[in-house]
């Protein structure tokens, strides 16, 4: 019983550990590599991460894991010890609520369209190309500053022939398939309902 | 055909490998065979060191064509993957405000704290304590207006200016010390290596004991949590290869070199 109740302590202290170091920023970027969450909370790890997210669920928060390499599905020991752990918010948030923590709708709406772009290109798109796009609908000043922001805050990276690339914080942030989706997807139910409308007048 | 001519079709094939590179062009849209065969028709008249670099840039830039082709059709295997026509579609049709509806729901920012700890607080508590007030510190200098002089080196010296001597003899000299207290190879706790009588001294032994270190003369070694820091003579002033090259940081605190001179 003594050895259970030591057990359950030592568990409970780690989970406090593992808050500590996911939530507070150590380095000059957030979130903390695996090996230092291995090093800090012992080999298993990866079970007090698992504790921690379902206790997380409840706020709202979760633990996200970004790999070196995004194309890895299933990754090894050496993988997940090299990987970025952040918490991050488990569901979206809402218009009204961005622009309490500093977010314009346009910027929003520039950053989803340089970010989608850019994954339809595989990743690489030069910089000229986005500029290019997001000037359709937002004017070329606002264009240049809001790019440099994207690429200031870690949105995005661009390398030194003028290539944009997804950078840490969208691979971070951003559930890059649900954008995808939710932009294709984007007037789809609107029309069927529409289509389906002549159908049931004329019955 | 000209060699100008014959180098400016090649030099076109590679910037065209370079504009699929940096994704202004598609990789499928490019003709491989088209440029194999610019490559193939002039390869026989490649004459010169220029034109054999030419010729090896086309074919690497080739070479990063195919392999553009290949990523691009895993990606277009993958999820992710959609139409960049129809995406552009979308986004035209989209306003604004639904674009970045769409990307609040796919959008999950990252949760951070900077907080200061009761221990920082005290920390910077004690600095501003010690602090000297700027009026103090940036007091108006007191100075005289005097003639310029010329002085010896030996004058110099005498005043302090310059030191009795080269750098290099005083590290010898307190390699040689540290021979006379604990032989070749041995060992001494730091503090009673570096201690002396006053706080000045000690300041100094400090100094010169990094350049000691540093150059070879001999080592330093710490115990996991730094309670324990030795110096360890070496026989030949040179360093040891087998040990890692880390930096040991120090401190030499008044408080502590009072508790030192307590014993």
């Amino acid at each position: 019983m003594a050895k259970r109740v030591r057990s359950e302590a030592g568990y409970a202290r780690k989970l406090k550990d593992a808050v500590h170091l996911l939530f507070f920023q150590h380095h000059r970027l957030p979130g903390i590599r695996g090996w230092e969450l291995r090093q800090e909370l012992g080999p298993d790890w990866l079970n007090v991460l698992e504790v921690l997210d379902k206790q997380l669920q409840s706020m709202d928060l979760q633990v996200t894991r970004v790999l070196d390499d995004p194309n890895i599905t299933d990754p090894d020991q050496a993988q997940l010890a090299d990987a970025r752990f952040y918490i991050t918010m488990r569901g979206g948030i809402e218009q009204k609520t961005a622009k309490t923590i500093g977010w314009r709708v346009d910027d929003i709406a520039g950053l989803a369209v340089a970010i989608a772009f850019i994954i339809s290109k595989q990743g690489k798109v030069p910089r000229t190309d986005v500029e290019k796009l997001l000037q359709e609908k937002l004017p070329g000043w606002r264009v240049k500053m809001s790019i440099d922001r994207y690429i200031q805050q870690g949105y995005l990276g661009e390398d030194d022939k003028g290539v944009l690339f997804l950078d840490w914080r969208s691979r971070a942030e951003v559930d890059q398939k649900q954008l995808i989706d939710l932009i294709v997807g984007f007037g789809k139910k609107a029309d069927a309902e529409e289509a389906a409308k002549p159908e049931e007048e004329d019955a | 055909m000209s060699s100008r001519r014959k180098r400016d079709e090649l030099e076109g094939v590679i910037s065209l490998c370079r504009a699929v590179q940096a994704g202004s062009v598609e990789p499928f849209a490019v003709d491989i065979d088209y440029m194999l065969e610019v490559i193939r028709r002039y390869y026989p008249a490649t004459n010169s060191f220029q034109d054999f670099c030419t010729d090896a840039a086309a074919i690497r830039g080739l070479s990063n064509v195919l392999q553009s082709q290949n990523d691009w059709i895993q990606h277009q295997s993958t999820t992710l993957y959609k139409d960049p026509f129809l995406l552009n579609q979308q986004i035209h049709r989209m306003d604004i405000s639904a674009i970045a509806d769409s990307f609040l729901r796919s959008w999950h920012p990252l949760v951070q704290m900077e907080q200061l700890s009761a221990k920082t607080l005290m920390g910077s508590l004690g600095y501003w304590t010690d602090l000297i007030p700027l009026a103090e510190r940036w007091k108006d200098p007191n100075l005289q207006l005097i003639e310029a002089g010329t002085a010896s080196m030996d004058e110099a010296r005498a005043l302090g200016i310059l030191p009795e001597e080269g750098f290099a003899d005083v590290i010898e000299t307190f390699w040689n010390e540290l021979e006379e207290r604990v032989g070749k190879g041995g060992r001494i706790d730091y503090w009673d290596w570096i201690g002396a009588d006053t706080y000045e001294e000690t300041i100094k032994r400090s100094y010169i004991t990094v350049f000691l270190v540093g150059y070879g003369y001999a080592n330093i070694e710490s115990d996991r949590f730094g309670d324990k820091i030795e110096i360890i003579r070496n026989t030949e002033p040179h360093p040891d290869p087998g040990q890692a090259k880390i930096s040991i940081p120090t401190l030499v605190d008044y408080e502590e070199w009072k508790l030192w001179r307590k014993g």
